[in-house]
């Protein structure tokens, strides 16, 4: 895995790209650590000054620090997709293997709930989860919702890839040999689509920060905790680029920008790793 | 009274497989299709025998095979007839064996090469992992002393331990096909079915390979049901030789006679049609193609394309006549000539 991580980045240059940007996103996110304000007080600096010392990326109009509210923005936000990534691999991978494996009746009730998550449209249904549930609308619970609408596009690409290795003579000599659905999903279908797993993950991540942005820029989401969307919500409430205070919204865009493209680049060098052909031509023997 | 009971275990057939049928049933939009890939088959395998099956393409082969090591799945039915093993005492019948009982023969007594056997290991994982995945169940014992045992199987077998820690691609074909072959002997089967399992090989991987087939199965004893199309591997391997034509046993027999005196006129084209060091005219084919097992010809098979052919093949289904060991043919025609 090691050498394989550093041929990537030594000759891989969308992987190392995306490698830095997330590792420059990741950095920011870590300084929340040593912020010297907790990220829900406001007043704390004086309002509306430019990006200057101390303050090096100015003030809001709400007297946050931007560098400090951003760390504390962008952790939250990484946080959030991760978590709704890694849930909804699960489900995914669970639903994608069983019926692609299992066929006749369990693919046929599993693939018609997950077309079904995949025609029903997700924006108004969040909207409609924030109006039903308002004050308890809170980062876990969108994280929950948003992993149990984003996994079907994946499940159907698992479940075409687990149908082909159904019919694979490993699978059958997996079945002569004695072993149970559940050891050759696990120990024979898993490690075959494991890449696949990693590289819908980035997209997941993105999406799953973009429609988080996109809620909480309209308000659509619990906007006392300090997201890079929240942050562009306050800063529309206080008409940040009519008063001038540009540096509120442009840091923020531009932080979630960094991240968008470095997930992006991640995605597409992953698959020279999906490939074990390639994988193994770079492989020490 | 010793050598009595040497008959004895001699005459007691390994497999018998009695008037066997299987056929693919499938349903689709009202449309119910029957495809008979085999039917009415009967033959034995007798201990420390190679059985060679041979056949062309899509004369129900593999669908025998399968049935024989209980490897079906729907569509694939089995509809009549009665297969039986007897490892060393332990009777199986494999029609109706329960799913506990059949984890527990199988590897340890009865093992499968399967067709395209060079993708038998997963792609993905180390080959070592194949062989815990699909051995390590059967042999019962702690990781550090299986592995040791596969080392020595695979020394056995003139193959390097370091195999084990490679993935399949980094191996060459008949390296894998060898591999193949020792995941499936490694717990010592009694019985051993090999479909295929030099296809896809050169000429000269070939050979290595059926030798270490053959080694394998004197070592161990057992017995092989060896599947190929290809008439030299099986005059260089196969005791005895069965001739499989559209979804019916035709003609079976010991290898040599089998090859030298074909007596179906199937076996006897099949036969004519190698080629040998000095032949210069060219070959004449046999008109026609093999009949859809869908809807196959009433009475024998093989009657509209047999040169042979009289009226009584057109109604009747020739049976295979004789003891189950002699050189017993499916043919009208043949009966004829051997008692006029």
């Amino acid at each position: 895995m090691l050498p394989v991580l550093r041929d990537l980045l030594r000759y891989n240059r969308a992987f190392a790209t995306g490698v830095i940007l997330l590792a420059f996103v990741a950095g920011v996110a870590a300084m929340s650590v040593f912020s010297p304000y907790p990220p829900n007080d406001s007043f704390v600096v004086p309002p509306d000054l430019p990006p200057s010392w101390p303050h090096i990326l100015g003030t809001t109009s709400r007297g946050q620090d931007v560098f400090w509210q951003l760390t504390f923005a962008i952790r939250n936000t990484l946080l959030f997709g991760f978590a709704v990534a890694l849930l909804s691999r699960v489900i995914s991978l669970a639903v994608g293997l069983v019926a692609g494996y299992k066929g006749g009746i369990a693919d046929r009730v599993l693939m018609s709930i997950n077309d079904t998550f995949i025609v029903m449209p997700l924006f108004p249904i969040l909207v409609l989860f924030y109006f039903v549930m308002r004050d308890r609308m809170s980062w876990v619970w969108l994280a929950l919702v948003m992993a149990c609408l984003g996994w079907a596009y994946d499940a159907r690409l698992i479940r075409s890839v687990a149908m082909s290795l159904r019919t694979r003579e490993f699978t059958e000599t997996g079945i002569f040999s004695g072993m149970s659905t559940r050891q050759i999903l696990t120990q024979e279908h898993l490690p075959y689509v494991m890449p696949i797993v990693f590289s819908t993950a980035m997209n997941n991540i993105n999406w799953s920060i973009g429609l988080e942005v996109t809620l909480s820029v309209l308000g659509f989401t619990d906007i006392n905790t300090p997201t890079i969307g929240v942050m562009i919500y306050w800063a529309n409430q206080h008409t940040a680029m009519v008063a001038g205070v540009w540096w509120w919204i442009f840091f923020p865009v531009m932080l979630v920008v960094a991240t968008f493209v470095g997930l992006f680049l991640l995605a597409v060098s992953m698959n020279e790793y999906i490939d074990p052909r390639s994988r193994l031509s770079r492989m020490r023997t | 009274m010793t050598a009595t009971s040497t008959f004895a275990i001699a005459a007691d057939p390994v497999l018998s497989v009695v008037d066997l049928r299987a056929y693919y049933r499938t349903r689709s939009f009202g449309v119910e299709r029957e495809v008979r890939a085999v039917d009415d088959i009967s033959f034995q395998v007798d201990a420390n025998q190679i059985y060679g099956l041979a056949g062309e393409s899509s004369c129900g082969k593999t669908t025998l095979i399968r049935t024989i090591a209980a490897a079906t799945r729907p569509p694939l039915q089995v509809v009549g007839g009665s297969i039986s093993f007897n490892f060393h005492g332990k009777r199986v019948s494999m029609t109706d064996v329960l799913p506990d009982a059949l984890a527990g023969i199988r590897w340890k007594h009865l093992s499968y090469i399967m067709q395209g056997s060079m993708n038998v290991l997963n792609p993905v994982r180390r080959i070592r992992h194949s062989f815990v995945d699909f051995a390590g169940r059967h042999i019962g014992r702690p990781m550090p002393q299986f592995l040791e045992l596969v080392r020595a199987h695979l020394a056995r077998l003139h193959l390097e331990a370091t195999v084990l820690e490679a993935f399949p691609h980094q191996l060459s074909g008949g390296m894998r096909q060898r591999v193949a072959i020792a995941l499936a002997t490694v717990c010592r089967p009694d019985f051993i079915i090999a479909d295929e399992p030099t296809t896809a090989l050169d000429v000269i991987v070939q050979k290595s390979v059926l030798t270490m087939i053959r080694e394998v199965q004197r070592e161990l004893g057992s017995s092989l049901i060896f599947v190929t199309h290809d008439l030299a591997v099986h005059a260089n391997l196969s005791h005895r030789l069965g001739i499989m034509y559209a979804g019916r046993l035709v003609e079976e027999g010991a290898t040599a006679d089998v090859l030298r005196r074909p007596r179906h006129p199937y076996t006897a084209h099949l036969v004519a049609s190698l080629p040998r060091i000095g032949h210069i005219t060219a070959k004449s084919g046999l008109e026609g193609a093999p009949p859809n097992l869908a809807d196959p010809p009433a009475g024998c098979r093989f009657h509209p394309r047999c040169p042979l052919a009289m009226d009584i093949c057109r109604r009747e289904n020739p049976p295979l006549i004789g003891p189950p060991t002699a050189h017993r043919v499916a043919c009208f025609a043949a009966a004829q000539e051997s008692n006029p």
